[in-house]
C-alpha cells in the first residue's frame, strides 16, 4: 500500500458522524450501507482530510458543498442555495475532519503531523484551521455556539473572497458529468497521453468507435457519424468520467459517488475490471459508494478473477445514533459474498 | 437485532434453511416474507473449525457481536468417539462447546443444538418410508459396513444420492428440540 493512501480515518462531529473510526482500507474500497447512513459523508471526510493547504481545504469543502447543493436543489426543485443539509444536520456542530479529527479537544503533538483540523472555540468565537503546512485563525462574528457546515463555508467564502468553483477530477458524482467537466477531463487525457487508452476501454464496453472534443464539445462517433455526448445516456458519461479521471491521476485518491449510477448491470464487470487495472497502474486509491447488490457482487467477482487482494469493502451501519464501519478485507469480503450475506448495512 | 447460526458445512445450512422455511410457512416464526435466511448463517468448514475459538471467522465476526449480532446458535454433530476422543460423543461435544463459549467471551445470548451421531443419521431416522429404511439398515448391518466407515452412515449417503432434494417429515416429534431452539432464536423481530 502506497504511503499517500488513506489507511484509516477518525471522524468527530462531522455531518452524521459523532465519534467514528475505521481502519484497514485497501487500494480500492467500495462502500455500502442503507440510505442516509453517511456513505457520501464518509467519502467527503476522507476527501477533506487530505487537504494540505488552507486554500486546498477550502476548495475541497466548497466542492463537496457544491455536489450536495446540486443534489439538494434537484430534490427541492429550487434554484437557490440549499438548506436541506442544514436540516438534516440540525444541531450538529461541524468541527474537524481528518484521519485524526477533533472538536474542542487538546491537540496531541504526536497526532498533529499531517493533519487537517478545524477547531471551533465557542467561548471566544474563534475558528482555527490547521493543515500540516499552515494554519489560519478566524473570528466568528456571531453568538452561535455551534458552527454548521453551511456557516463554515460562508465564513471561508468571506475569508477567501472567492465563490467561483470548478469540480476537480478527484470527487466524481453523477452531477459532475456536465459537458464542461467531460470536456476538461477528455482534454486532460489527451495531454497525459491517455486518450487512446480511454478510447480503447470505451470501445470494449460501448458500441461506439471514437470520442473526441470537436468545436469545444465532447462528441462521440457512432455508426459513422459524430454526435454530441449529450445525445447519449448517463451510463456512457459516467463511464467516461470515471475512467478518464483515474487515467489522468497518478499517486492520488479518487472518490466515486454512486459509482454504478446509469451503468447497466451487464457492464459492471467490465467497469470494475478497468478500475482495478488502471488504479493499480496509476497507483490511485479508489473510494466508491453504491446501493446495488449487483455492483457489489460484480466487484467481488472481478477482484477474485484478477486476484486483486488490495481491495476492501466498507459496510456502514447505524444503530440509533452510533455509526460503525465494518471494513472487510479481500478474504472476508469474498467469503461474505459466497455465503450470500447481505453487506449493504446491518440487519 | 440480528443473529447468527454457526454450522459445520453447506449441507447443514441447507437443511436448517429448509426447516426454517417450514417454520415460516406454518407461521411458527414471524419473519418478513422476503427474508433471506442465508444472511444468518456462518458455514465454518467442519466441526473442528466450528469449535476452534481462534478460527478467523470468529475473529472477524467479533467486531459485530453486540452491535449487530445479539444472539447465536451453534449447530453441529456429536459424531463418533472412535474418530476423535477429544470432542466427539455427546458429553465431550458439550464440553468442547462450553469451552468455546468461554473463550469467545461474547456477551450475547448463545445456544447450542448437537445432533446425536450426525445430521445424516437424524434425517434418515425421520424419513417417511421407514420400511425401506429398516431394510436398508438391515443390509448395512449385515455387511458390517459401520466397522469400516463408522462416521458416515452409508444408508444416509445412499438416500441422499437417490433423493438429492428429499422431503423431510418435519412433523416428526424428533424435530421438536431443534425447532424449539430455532423458534427461540427468531422469537424477536429481526
Amino acid at each position: 500500500m502506497s504511503e499517500h493512501f488513506i489507511k484509516n480515518i477518525e471522524i468527530k462531529n462531522f455531518k452524521c458522524f459523532e465519534d467514528f473510526k475505521a481502519e484497514g482500507f485497501g487500494r480500492v474500497n467500495l462502500i455500502g450501507g442503507k440510505n442516509n447512513v453517511g456513505k457520501t459523508a464518509f467519502m467527503e471526510a476522507c476527501y477533506i482530510s487530505k487537504s494540505n493547504t488552507i486554500q486546498n481545504l477550502y476548495e475541497r469543502l466548497l466542492e463537496i458543498d457544491s455536489h450536495r447543493n446540486i443534489i439538494n436543489n434537484l430534490i427541492l426543485n429550487k434554484g437557490r442555495r440549499q438548506n436541506l443539509q442544514d436540516l438534516i444536520n440540525a444541531n450538529k456542530s461541524i468541527s474537524i475532519f481528518n484521519q485524526k479529527v477533533y472538536y474542542n479537544e487538546e491537540m496531541d503533538d504526536e497526532m498533529t503531523c499531517g493533519l487537517t483540523m478545524i477547531q471551533f472555540e465557542k467561548e471566544i468565537g474563534l475558528i482555527k484551521i490547521y493543515t500540516h503546512k499552515e494554519s489560519i485563525e478566524m473570528m466568528v462574528d456571531d453568538e452561535q455556539d455551534k458552527i454548521t457546515y453551511s456557516r463554515l463555508i460562508e465564513i471561508l467564502d468571506i475569508y477567501f473572497s472567492e465563490t467561483s468553483h470548478k469540480f476537480t477530477q478527484n470527487f466524481i458524482s453523477q452531477y459532475s458529468n456536465s459537458n464542461e467537466e467531460l470536456e476538461n477531463i477528455i482534454g486532460q487525457s489527451k495531454l497525459d497521453n491517455k486518450y487512446d487508452t480511454l478510447n480503447k476501454y470505451l470501445l470494449e464496453v460501448f458500441d461506439i468507435s471514437n470520442i473526441d472534443i470537436i468545436k469545444n464539445k465532447p462528441m462521440i462517433k457512432s455508426n459513422g457519424d459524430y454526435k454530441e455526448l449529450s445525445f447519449f445516456g448517463q451510463g456512457i458519461k459516467a463511464f467516461i468520467n470515471i475512467v478518464s479521471s483515474i487515467l489522468t491521476l497518478k499517486n492520488d485518491i479518487i472518490y466515486l459517488d454512486e459509482i454504478d449510477n446509469g451503468i447497466h448491470y451487464t457492464n459492471l464487470d467490465k467497469l470494475w475490471e478497468i478500475i482495478l487495472t488502471i488504479s493499480k497502474e496509476q497507483n490511485v486509491q479508489v473510494f466508491a459508494t453504491t446501493h446495488s447488490k449487483e455492483c457489489i457482487e460484480s466487484y467481488a467477482r472481478v477482484a477474485k478473477k484478477l486476484e486483486d487482494e488490495e481491495i476492501a469493502f466498507i459496510e456502514l451501519c447505524r444503530r440509533e445514533k452510533e455509526i460503525k464501519a465494518f471494513v472487510y478485507p479481500y478474504d472476508w469480503f469474498i467469503d461474505e459474498i459466497e455465503q450470500e450475506h447481505e453487506v449493504r448495512g446491518c440487519l | 437485532m440480528s443473529l447468527r447460526i454457526f454450522v459445520e458445512g453447506d449441507d447443514d445450512k441447507k437443511f436448517i434453511i429448509k426447516l426454517l422455511n417450514d417454520l415460516k410457512q406454518n407461521k411458527e416464526i414471524k419473519v418478513q416474507d422476503n427474508i433471506n435466511f442465508n444472511n444468518y448463517f456462518e458455514v465454518m468448514g467442519g466441526k473442528k473449525k466450528l469449535l476452534d475459538n481462534n478460527h478467523e471467522k470468529y475473529q472477524r465476526i467479533a467486531s459485530k457481536i453486540g452491535f449487530e449480532i445479539k444472539k447465536a446458535l451453534f449447530i453441529f454433530d456429536c459424531d463418533f468417539e472412535i474418530d476423535d476422543k477429544n470432542c466427539n460423543g455427546m458429553q465431550e461435544s458439550q464440553k468442547c462447546y462450553s469451552d468455546l463459549i468461554e473463550k469467545l467471551n461474547w456477551n450475547i445470548e448463545n445456544d447450542v443444538y448437537i445432533f446425536n451421531k450426525n445430521l445424516d443419521y437424524f434425517l434418515v431416522e425421520t424419513i417417511n418410508t421407514k420400511e425401506c429404511y429398516e431394510y436398508f439398515d438391515k443390509l448395512v448391518n449385515c455387511l458390517d459396513v459401520e466397522k469400516v466407515k463408522p462416521n458416515k452412515k452409508p444408508i444416509a449417503n445412499l438416500y441422499r444420492d437417490l433423493y438429492p432434494y428429499p422431503q423431510f417429515e418435519f412433523k416428526d416429534d424428533r424435530f421438536n428440540p431443534i425447532k424449539y431452539k430455532l423458534k427461540n432464536l427468531f422469537k424477536e423481530p429481526i
